[in-house]
């Protein structure tokens, strides 16, 4: 869709600042209420769900031009979507889709998106990753004692955080995939960057490019599933890249297969892990997890003024995300005990790293990372889990930062532990 | 854009990170639900996008609006407070105007559980103020708008009639006592907090000026800004030790009920019957809720999307359905239940009613009982098309209220049928007693299409007819659409009342630079 086919939906906004919050029936307390770190941290109303909307709504109308404010308005959302789960409480409105409709006509128009971001873009096209790390460096996470099979058709897909920053997280994965007995190959030094840092902040054209060829790839290679470990991974691979490339490949996410594994009785989680922990849903594992179905109808007017999609059109409201895979792995693990925090599911407050939030507004995505770890705490959990590299870097970071006395660990690293392999 | 002399003094209050004066941040304070009906009722083409402020300001305290408020006086700039801000009342009307957006002011200060009430800044919202209130057993008054507005806005300064008003009575009944920025600057504070720092009475031994403050319509923020407010607190009938709990993924959540609760829709053939059972059901406070709507409205408020709400249309609701009164028990005791829901069994049975749940016609589930007390349910309006607005606004006699929406159906039906409004037969009102009295809310909500220019002249044009009604048949005054043009043609049927808000205007705002937006100017009405 372009910005244009949002005009009727950016227009029927009511301004009722539902999108702030989360959906209101779920709300325990004054604390823990608010559900997007965008307008929690920078307080005017442009930066909510519906205020960024409302902007969208004047620069499609030319009222306003991509100032350095407006771009800050634009760019400092993390993309997370839980405006838009708040929002489809009452209304068939879609936000945050209308943001990154936003952010494709902002790099459109030559403004967007920030330096930072353009940064990273070169060094993704460069190096396959928005780090800058050398593509020949990619696997030397990979230990001797991990097993692969370069001709199966199962692609445990690492991911750039988990390949050059939390390779702890790519070592227990692959470990686990070992003690499994599941065959899997990896893309070692030739894995691309998915192209989420660069789909996310509206430079679709690269963001296609990058799809297009990395499915070549899979398809060259025979590639029949996908493992990430990265939630931001497996949100592009099993939601995004369908809109814009077709592919038949399966893809899982670490704690789905793992969950698996468990019921199959292919592993045992047999080692105490005495932890009081609380569990973080990843947006893009969670409430953005859900697959994008392609629509095609009419609005058939039912009622005087009241319309119905023919046929029906599938609703994204987030009930469909992965939130139950991870938390029936924590279950298992003996002396593990999960206290859920108030703001969880389709309603859980982001980390702040998302949207590319992390590289151009890094005050912003620790003081989010803070807020959320505050919630962790208040849990009385001394551990925080989360299924996702990016989400942890921004967790660790803010522990850092607050001297938090909690601890972070990826769901993988706790079952490995509770395999006997990772103490 | 505001002379850079001015822009600098304001930064020197708020500081860099909280003020702006880019057009895109203005434009979401410019865009408006409503906009679109008062421009086309201006005869304009419909838009939302109104007067966009010069600045937006978001000050932290009552000392920093203060400095705004006397920097605004010295330099002849208008400003407008708002809170959540939805609805055209929350903008700016002078096109020399800035934003006081109170968004960082929103703590609850204290709560005052032996004298029952509590003190809050603006931006503490109905849903963040009753989670924190059930630990000590209270709740407050919410009014219509949702959950997630504030009720700091609606106690001082709009309406406010809510679901629970047979219980909490309206938010102009509930206001203890206020901090109030004054249009010149000055601090004002009523009631008995000037006396004793207590807030427990708005009507001294401090100063009362509640009438002059807000009166029954409230001033819509026309008349300097509140930064804190005393509001009156009500028993919550649920044990201590229960808590607000959800679980399940949307959009079906359950919800814990409370024990000694039970959910009623006594419906009755005839409007006759109808009046005299709300009349009798209020004035013997058996319900926390009696609220009625039209069969179409029904549809939505136990249902948790549009197509479940037309599906629910299509499989026969309507024709079971006539004049109806959703009602909410809800006891502290067992004792207590029993002697409440006979009562209710008894005037159904006397009035020949019968319960619409019981027949199976709808069926609230326990989430819906959530979505009552939190004062949800007015949202679910929206659903049919993103959209609605309502007419009239009489807070009169239950009696009155069933004439006027007697009076109204066949109006309503001419605009449906010209296919600009939703379709509910005319029967669309929305009307709740209020403190187990006599007395009744109503209002005509009705549904348009914010994007269709027909539907929003055609909206505007049934306004327009409505307010004539009003005044033809004597029904009140319309509690939503507001300001100098409306006020006036009321009157010279209401001893020329606008003159006297003019006089208070005046008064209070000597250099006009409350924006009165929704109130009235300080000058006077031309005869």
């Amino acid at each position: 869709m372009t910005l244009g086919e949002f005009e009727d939906m950016m227009d029927s906004c009511v301004r009722c600042s539902k999108c702030k919050f989360i959906p209101q029936l779920v709300i325990q307390s004054k604390r823990f209420s608010s559900i997007c770190p965008s307008i929690d941290y920078f307080n005017f109303h442009a930066y909510s769900g519906g205020g960024r909307m409302i902007a969208a709504s004047a620069y499609h109308k030319g009222r306003v031009d991509l100032t350095p404010e407006m771009l800050d308005v634009i760019y400092s959302c993390t993309n997370c979507g839980g405006c838009e789960i708040s929002c489809k409480w009452v209304y068939e409105l879609e936000p945050n889709e209308a943001i990154h409709e936003l952010r494709v006509a902002a790099v459109e128009s030559g403004a967007g998106p920030m330096p930072k971001h353009k940064k990273y873009i070169e060094l993704v096209e460069r190096n396959k990753n928005p780090y800058g790390e050398e593509p020949e460096k990619r696997p030397q996470w990979l230990t001797d004692d991990i097993a692969t099979n370069e001709s199966s058709s199962t692609l445990y897909f690492v991911g750039c955080t988990a390949s050059y920053r939390r390779e702890e997280i790519a070592v227990a994965t692959a470990k686990i995939l070992n003690a499994a007995g599941e065959d899997f190959r990896l893309m070692g030094s030739d894995e691309m960057c998915c192209g989420s840092p660069v789909y996310r902040v509206g430079d679709q054209k690269t963001a296609i490019k990058i799809m297009k060829e990395n499915i070549e790839q899979f398809k060259e290679a025979g590639i029949k599933k996908i493992i990430t470990s990265c939630s931001g991974c497996y949100n592009m691979l099993k939601v995004e890249y369908p809109r814009f490339v077709e592919h038949d490949i399966e893809v899982l996410h670490t704690s789905q297969i793992i969950e698996g594994f468990l019921e199959d009785g292919k592993i045992k989680l047999t080692e105490e892990v005495s932890l009081k922990l609380t569990y973080h849903d990843p947006c893009h594992l969670g409430r953005m997890a859900e697959p994008y179905e392609p629509w095609e109808g009419e609005k058939i007017e039912v009622l005087s003024q009241v319309y119905i999609y023919d046929p029906p059109k599938p609703e994204r409201r987030g009930s469909n995300g992965v939130y139950d895979a991870p938390r029936n792995v924590l279950k298992q693990i003996p002396g593990v005990e999960l206290v859920e925090m108030e703001r969880i599911r389709e309603y859980s407050y982001c980390c702040g790293a998302g949207g590319g939030c992390k590289s151009a507004f890094p005050a912003f995505a620790l003081w989010a990372s803070n807020e959320r770890l505050e919630e962790a705490e208040s849990t009385g959990a001394s551990t925080l889990v989360s299924a996702c590299p990016f989400c942890g870097t921004n967790f660790r970071d803010g522990i850092k930062s607050r001297g938090s006395p909690m601890e972070y660990f990826d769901l993988t690293e706790l079952v490995l532990r509770s395999m006997g392999g990772g103490k | 854009m505001l002379e850079k002399n001015v822009y600098d003094a304001f930064t020197d209050v708020v500081g860099k990170r909280y003020i702006s004066q880019d057009p895109a941040v203005m434009d979401t304070y410019a865009f408006q639900w409503c906009n679109e009906i008062e421009s086309a009722q201006r005869g304009e083409e419909p838009q939302r996008f109104g007067t966009r402020p010069l600045a937006v300001l978001l000050p932290e305290s009552t000392e920093q609006v203060q400095a705004i408020v006397r920097l605004c006086n010295e330099h002849d700039v208008g400003f407008k407070a708002l809170t959540t801000g939805m609805g055209p009342w929350a903008g700016v009307s002078n096109p020399r105007a800035i934003q006081i957006d109170l968004r960082r002011m929103n703590r609850i200060i204290e709560i005052d559980s032996k004298n029952m009430y509590v003190v809050i800044e603006p931006y503490v919202t109905n849903a963040q103020l009753q989670c924190e209130l059930f630990e000590y057993g209270l709740m407050h008054h919410a009014q219509g708008a949702g959950p997630q507005t504030s009720p700091l806005a609606s106690h001082t300064s709009f309406v406010g009639p809510g679901f629970t008003s047979p219980y909490t009575g309206f938010s102009g009944r509930n206001v203890l006592g206020v901090e109030w920025v004054l249009p010149d600057g000055d601090i004002l504070r009523l009631g008995s907090f000037d006396h004793n720092g207590k807030w427990f009475t708005g009507d001294g031994p401090g100063l009362s000026l509640r009438g002059i403050m807000r009166g029954w319509l409230g001033a819509y923020g026309g008349l300097g800004v509140f930064t804190k407010a005393a509001i009156r607190l009500f028993s919550w009938p649920a044990p201590k030790d229960w808590k607000w709990k959800t679980s399940g993924t949307i959009p079906e959540y359950d919800w814990d009920v409370p024990p000694y609760w039970q959910m009623y829709v006594l419906n009755f053939e005839e409007w006759e019957e109808y009046q005299k059972a709300m009349y009798e059901l209020s004035d013997r406070e058996v319900t926390m809720v009696a609220t009625t709507s039209a069969p179409e409205g029904l549809a939505a408020l136990f249902t948790n999307t549009k197509t479940e709400a037309i599906e629910s249309i299509f499989a026969g609701l309507l024709a079971k359905t006539r004049n109806y009164i959703v009602m909410l028990v809800a006891a502290h005791t067992q004792r207590e239940f029993d002697f409440r829901t006979k009562l209710v069994r008894l005037i159904m049975e006397k009035y020949g009613g019968n319960d619409l749940i019981a027949d199976g016609v709808t069926s609230p589930k326990p989430m819906h009982y959530g979505e009552t007390v939190r004062n949800m349910l007015g949202a679910h309006a929206f659903r049919f098309s993103n959209c609605f607005q309502s007419t009239h606004g009489g807070m009169d006699t239950i009696s009155m209220a069933v004439r006027l929406a007697q009076l109204n159906q066949p109006v309503k039906q001419k605009y449906i049928d010209k296919g600009v409004i939703g379709d509910d037969r005319g029967l669309g009102v929305w009307i709740t007693s209020y403190e187990s009295g006599h007395m009744a809310h109503m209002e005509t909500p009705t549904v348009y299409d914010p994007t269709d220019v027909e539907s929003c002249l055609g909206y505007a044009a049934y306004q327009d007819e409505c307010n004539q009604m009003d005044l033809d048949e004597a029904l009140g005054m319309p509690f939503f659409i507001v300001g100098d043009e409306v006020h006036n043609f009321y009157a010279d049927r209401t001893m020329n009342y606008p003159d006297w808000l003019r006089k208070i205007k005046a008064s209070f705002d000597p250099n006009g630079v409350s924006d009165p937006s929704h109130y009235v100017k300080g000058d006077k009405k031309k005869k």
